[in-house]
């Protein structure tokens, strides 16, 4: 909790945020709510009528077809929290390496129950900071949940239950740099700390370069009989096609838009940051000579190590996912061969991700290392391993949605869409620049937007399956309810306490990992009452028999490894007595509950 | 009886009276002691000394970074570096001590010995002499209890309370040590050679366990377990990441979890010139060559020292032990997660460590002077007083012969501690234990500290040798010089340029494995000329790792350049410095104008 922020301490900055984008124009702050100004037209609600999906009334209106800037999706998130403050809190877990709030937002029913005892479902993403839709998937979640409650039952019924800690961009540096300057697909990935990637002595001295200053940063081809390439005969403004054996060529490819900026005779070789923060996770990390991007030691960035400190100090986390994209996965660990994966925690992470497959079309449930590649040190792998969390990192966006057909879509097809679906808005058309080292080249090709982000028609319906997905796991994470507290006496003040602890979801309130490493305290049952005293306590292992293994020690507590899911555990006290007495299970991940009882 | 008490007396002041120089160590170094001779440095040579703040404490104590070397902050940080940490393991006050003394002579000795006036002109020393101040403070709190964790919260019985059940001191002595008691459950028996000391019984051997062995305290959670979850979280020598050891109890949270670790992390990182790194603590590769193996391929993690490296390790470790005075190699333990490991491993730097002293180098040091006693018939006539003295320590052995292996370092080491530090171990004493009533319970052992710290007899003994051995240390890193400059002229204006540089110093500009790590830039030089003057070659050549003891690269390349040019040039490495020159294009009958 010491690294978090309150709010009232950005409110302020929160709101001189807010100002100075209303400042800027409409272009900056979409749809801003009535702001004082009188209205000519009525209310864009009084005309609308709602889909299916959500509700028409919105206290925080947001188009979800457009991407955000980190003060633009930290604009919607202080209007979220201004206007639910019952469901909302806004805090910053710390700062990017540029100084940027590393935003959470913790929705729950505030008034049900300790919000820092109920079980809990992480949500990050961008940590990448050219996958975008991240962001915008954590910031619906948010958005949708708060206008949810009071009309759905089941949204209802998850804040009730469960809280959902909501960090939209875990590396704002890198989404800011990537939407606001020019850029190409991967760019902007790495945090903003200058590393020396060409081990020259200086760093991040030779970028991209908007040479023809169309704000996109595009590919360079040169015009070369040897070439290797040539214009696709069918997509030539489109595609460029490989030449036949004997064929004359026609391009040689030069690479992305930049200059030797640094006299080193090469051009683009070391751009800004160049590390991942998907790689700094404490666990299984291994240095840069094994691991690209590894940084110096595990959670060496501020950024990593920001949100790890919020993990650590939130034992009631259960369920997590990071938000990337792209290619339509459901990725869980581990991250490497022979990394550790419980059969248990395997068996239930395979069946929520099965059910994430029908809710995403096209996704696919993968093991990491064995169905991508080998990653040390991602984060989660990170939050399974060390926290014994259950954990998908999930790769939004597949071009196998451009025809909704399953397959991948050949290079032609792909043309096809941007000629007749985008209208073209997809690519830059070649046009010449006389570059200083080339001379005459042509610059152009797609923009950056082009394969890892969804389109503006298809963005919405994307953030808000990821969602559902989400909504999903939290649904299967552990409920637990003192179901019955049974007293038998058994003569001279004596009694025996029986009491049910019911788990009525999948998940149980310790991993397999968790157990394994003892990574969050047992569940602890304890009776206590004033005249009343434990003689013996335990487990029962078989409520027919009536068999019990006792504890050896401390009886007014017994000590619980986990409590299964779809299951229901039984703890017996025997206690001499009389009067009032309170049972109480104390759960890191499945909360803590109380309910009293009498002995006559 | 007497007589062997006698013995052992004599063989102490012996000892004592071998001292170099007299009056010994009053005590070790408390953190204000360490602070006050740190700042009188500081004050003494404000132009060689720099102290700095790195860390504040969990418990809010500084964690000073020492800083020796002349010259500008730029100049210091552009030079071959050595770095020692000390008191990174908080048990360990001998070597934040001698880590202390051995600037403290350097600076000293500085305006006598030109050694030491060169080597701070020439290299920069980085010395943090107590990363864990919280945990090495517990030497001096009563009652003394040896921990060498910092107060992290740690729940290290799981069961979901912290730190609720710690030691206490029963009898009173002010020293938290053992307690034993008896009880059928138990798994320990006296040892039949030392009834001091316990031995785990032995079922093959009839033995029936009698005691229980735990630390001196009370079980204040009531769970049948004793001092099973007291103060204390993360041993920082363990917290590192190379072969760290996740869900250890001392290991922290995950690596580099404290702020201490990460201020020495941070350090290293942001001063890559550091060649040579000596860690003191619990691990130790100099005692004995560490094990190596040839490099696993590509993207595989390394988990021994690289076979091209090792040569290095062996010469240093036969260096250390010689300077010590140790005949062979002893044995140790390795540990996970080390400091030391981290800077070889993932940082590429020659990385070594030691422990200054511990029983068992007292006992081996102890043995060949014996042996030379024996070889030396004049070495025991020059104490006339006491011809008994060594025949005793002869007998000893002979007397307690036994087949019976089994806790025979520790029995070697208590007959060590009772030749020369008797106090060193409580005899075990009855007391009324509350949660054994009417049951033997005694306390006993040895004390805090005594067995991972020296007498302080010994103390300024031990920490001259580790001096003298990190004196011979610094002046073995790397070290680039300008070697032959050539400058041939191919046509008018068109010059073949080759500059050849040489490493003068002992270790390679990198280790085999410091290039595989790629943390270690390769070493560059870099012409002062436009890009387009080169007609062959490039503004900045890299050159391979330069072999030390003279190890030689060079620079070519063919240039196009106006005649009479006079070219500067600079030659940069991470570990061994950086030399500056300047090449003239000369045509040949300009040779001899001048």
């Amino acid at each position: 909790m010491q690294n978090e922020t309150p709010l009232l301490r950005n409110r302020r900055l929160a709101v001189t945020l807010t100002l100075s984008l209303l400042l800027l124009g409409p272009q900056a702050r979409p749809e801003s709510p009535s702001n004082g100004e009188p209205t000519k037209t009525p209310a864009p609600t009084a005309m609308a009528y709602p889909a299916l999906g959500v509700s028409a009334e919105r206290k925080v209106d947001v188009s979800w077809n457009r991407y955000y800037s980190h003060a633009g999706l930290s604009d919607i998130l202080v209007r979220l929290n201004q206007a639910f403050p019952e469901l909302t809190q806004l805090y910053s877990l710390g700062r990017s390496t540029e100084g940027r709030d590393l935003w959470c937002i913790e929705v729950t029913a505030r008034n049900m129950g300790d919000p820092d005892r109920k079980p809990a479902i992480f949500l990050d993403g961008n940590i990448h900071g050219n996958e975008v839709q991240a962001g915008e998937a954590v910031v619906y979640t948010a958005w949708y949940l708060c206008h949810q409650y009071d009309r759905l039952d089941r949204v209802k019924a998850l804040l009730d239950n469960y809280v959902f800690y909501l960090v939209p961009m875990v590396n704002p540096d890198g989404r800011d740099f990537w939407l606001a300057t020019a850029n190409g697909a991967m760019s902007g990935r790495t945090g903003s700390e200058p590393i020396d990637n060409d081990r020259d002595g200086v760093a991040d001295e030779d970028d991209c370069d908007d040479l023809n200053g169309d704000g996109v940063v595009t590919m360079m081809r040169i015009q070369d009989p040897q070439g290797r390439y040539k214009a696709d005969p069918d997509y030539p403004q489109y595609l460029m096609a490989r030449v036949k054996p004997d064929e004359p060529g026609q391009y040689t490819l030069l690479g992305w838009e930049g200059l030797d900026n640094d006299g080193d005779g090469r051009i683009n070789e070391d751009g800004r940051g160049g590390y991942d923060l998907n790689r700094n996770w404490a666990w299984d990390w291994q240095p840069q000579y094994i691991q690209n991007g590894a940084m110096d030691y595990p959670f060496s960035q501020p950024e990593t190590r920001a949100v790890a400190n919020f993990v650590l100090s939130h034992p009631n986390i259960a369920a997590g996912q990071c938000f990337h994209n792209n290619g339509g996965m459901i990725l869980r660990g581990p991250g490497r061969e022979g990394g550790e994966m419980k059969g248990s925690d395997n068996r239930l992470l395979q069946m929520i991700a099965s059910r994430g497959e029908q809710i995403l079309p096209y996704y696919r449930s993968m093991i990491s290392w064995q169905d991508l590649y080998t990653t040390w040190g991602d984060e989660d792998s990170w939050l399974y391993g060390a926290r014994g969390v259950l954990a998908y990192t999930c790769e939004m966006w597949t071009t196998a949605n451009l025809y909704k057909t399953g397959n991948d879509p050949t290079d032609q097809q792909e043309a096809e869409f941007i000629k007749n679906v985008l209208v073209d808005d997809a690519v830059v058309p070649w046009r010449p620049y006389d570059h200083p080292t080339y001379g005459p080249i042509e610059i152009g090709g797609q923009k950056k937007e082009w394969g890892r982000t969804p389109p503006s028609f298809l963005l919405e319906e994307e953030i808000h399956r990821c969602m559902a997905f989400a909504l999903y796991h939290a649904s299967v994470m552990p409920l637990l309810r003192i179901a019955d507290v049974a007293v038998e006496p058994l003569g001279d003040r004596v009694f025996k306490i029986w009491v049910t602890i019911e788990n009525s979801r999948p998940m149980p309130t310790r991993t397999g990992q968790d157990i394994d490493h003892d990574i969050c305290p047992p569940d602890i049952v304890s009776v206590k009452g004033a005249d009343i005293k434990v003689l013996s306590a335990g487990r029962v292992l078989d409520r027919f028999f009536k068999r019990v293994e006792a504890v050896q020690a401390r009886p007014e507590r017994v000590e619980l490894e986990t409590i299964e899911g779809m299951d229901a555990t039984r703890v017996q006290f025997i206690v001499q007595g009389s009067g009032p007495f309170t049972i109480t299970v104390d759960s890191a991940k499945g909360g803590l509950l109380q309910k009293d009882g009498s002995l006559p | 009886m007497k007589r062997k008490l006698r013995a052992k007396w004599m063989w102490t002041s012996l000892f004592v009276a071998l001292l170099a120089g007299g009056a010994a160590a009053a005590d070790y170094y408390d953190h204000a002691t360490t602070t006050e001779h740190l700042a009188s440095l500081g004050r003494q040579d404000p132009n060689t000394v720099r102290v700095c703040e790195i860390a504040k404490s969990r418990e809010g104590r500084d964690v000073w970074m020492v800083e020796l070397g002349q010259g500008s902050d730029r100049d210091r940080a552009a030079r071959p570096a050595m770095l020692v940490v000390a008191g990174i393991e908080g048990d360990d006050l001998a070597g934040p001590f001698t880590a202390i003394s051995w600037i403290e002579r350097l600076v000293r000795q500085r305006n006598e010995d030109p050694n030491a006036a060169k080597l701070l002109e020439t290299t920069t020393i980085y010395v943090v002499p107590c990363l864990n101040p919280d945990a090495t403070e517990r030497y001096f709190a009563k009652p003394t209890e040896e921990i060498g964790r910092n107060g992290a919260p740690n729940d290290e019985d799981h069961d979901g309370l912290i730190d609720e059940d710690g030691c206490e001191d029963l009898n009173g002595d002010g020293l938290i040590t053992m307690m034993r008691v008896e009880d059928k459950e138990g798994r320990y028996i006296a040892d039949p050679n030392e009834s001091r000391l316990m031995l785990p019984a032995d079922p093959l051997k009839g033995e029936v366990p009698a005691w229980k062995l735990l630390p001196e305290g009370l079980d204040n959670d009531h769970d049948k377990r004793w001092n099973e979850d007291g103060p204390g979280g993360v041993n920082f020598n363990r917290n590192f990441p190379y072969n760290y050891k996740y869900f250890a109890a001392d290991a922290g949270l995950h690596p580099v979890s404290e702020t201490e670790t990460r201020a020495l992390a941070d350090f290293v990182v942001a001063h890559p010139n550091i060649g040579i790194v000596l860690t003191y603590g619990a691990a130790d590769n100099l005692r004995k060559t560490p094990r190596s193996a040839a490099s696993p391929g590509r993207s595989k993690p390394m988990e021994a020292i690289s076979d091209k490296d090792i040569g290095y390790f062996e010469t240093l470790g036969k260096a250390y032990r010689a300077k010590l005075g140790l005949e062979k190699e002893l044995e140790v333990a390795s540990e996970p997660g080390t400091f030391s490991d981290w800077m070889y491993f993932h940082r590429g730097r020659l990385s070594l460590a030691a422990r200054p002293w511990d029983p068992a180098m007292a006992v081996a040091l102890a043995k060949p002077q014996k042996d030379q006693e024996k070889k030396n018939p004049e070495a025991r006539s020059r104490d006339p007083n006491d011809p008994n003295a060594p025949k005793a320590e002869e007998k000893k052995p002979a007397k307690n012969r036994s087949d019976d292996k089994r806790g025979k370092d520790e029995r070697d080491q208590l007959a060590w501690f009772d030749g020369h530090s008797p106090d060193a171990f409580v005899a075990w004493q009855a007391i009324e234990h509350p949660d054994f009533p009417g049951r033997r319970v005694e306390i006993g052992g040895f004390k805090p500290f005594v067995r991972t710290n020296p007498p302080l007899a010994m103390l300024d003994e031990i920490a001259d040798k580790q001096g003298e051995f990190l004196m011979d240390l610094a002046g073995r890193l790397p070290r680039i010089e300008v070697a032959r400059i050539e400058c041939r002229l191919l046509a008018d204006s068109i010059y073949e340029i080759e500059i050849l540089v040489a490493n003068t110093g002992f270790l390679p500009t990198a280790l085999a494995h410091g290039e595989t790590s790629q943390q270690i830039l390769p070493t560059r030089v870099t012409l002062d000329l436009a890009p387009e003057c080169f007609l062959a070659g490039s503004r900045t050549t890299f050159l391979p790792a330069l072999a030390g003891s003279g190890g030689t690269a060079k620079a070519r390349c063919t240039v196009h350049a106006a005649d009479r040019t006079a070219i500067g040039f600079e030659v940069v490495s991470t570990l061994a410095g950086r030399v500056k020159g300047t090449v003239e294009l000369l045509k040949p009958d300009d040779i001899g104008r001048n």
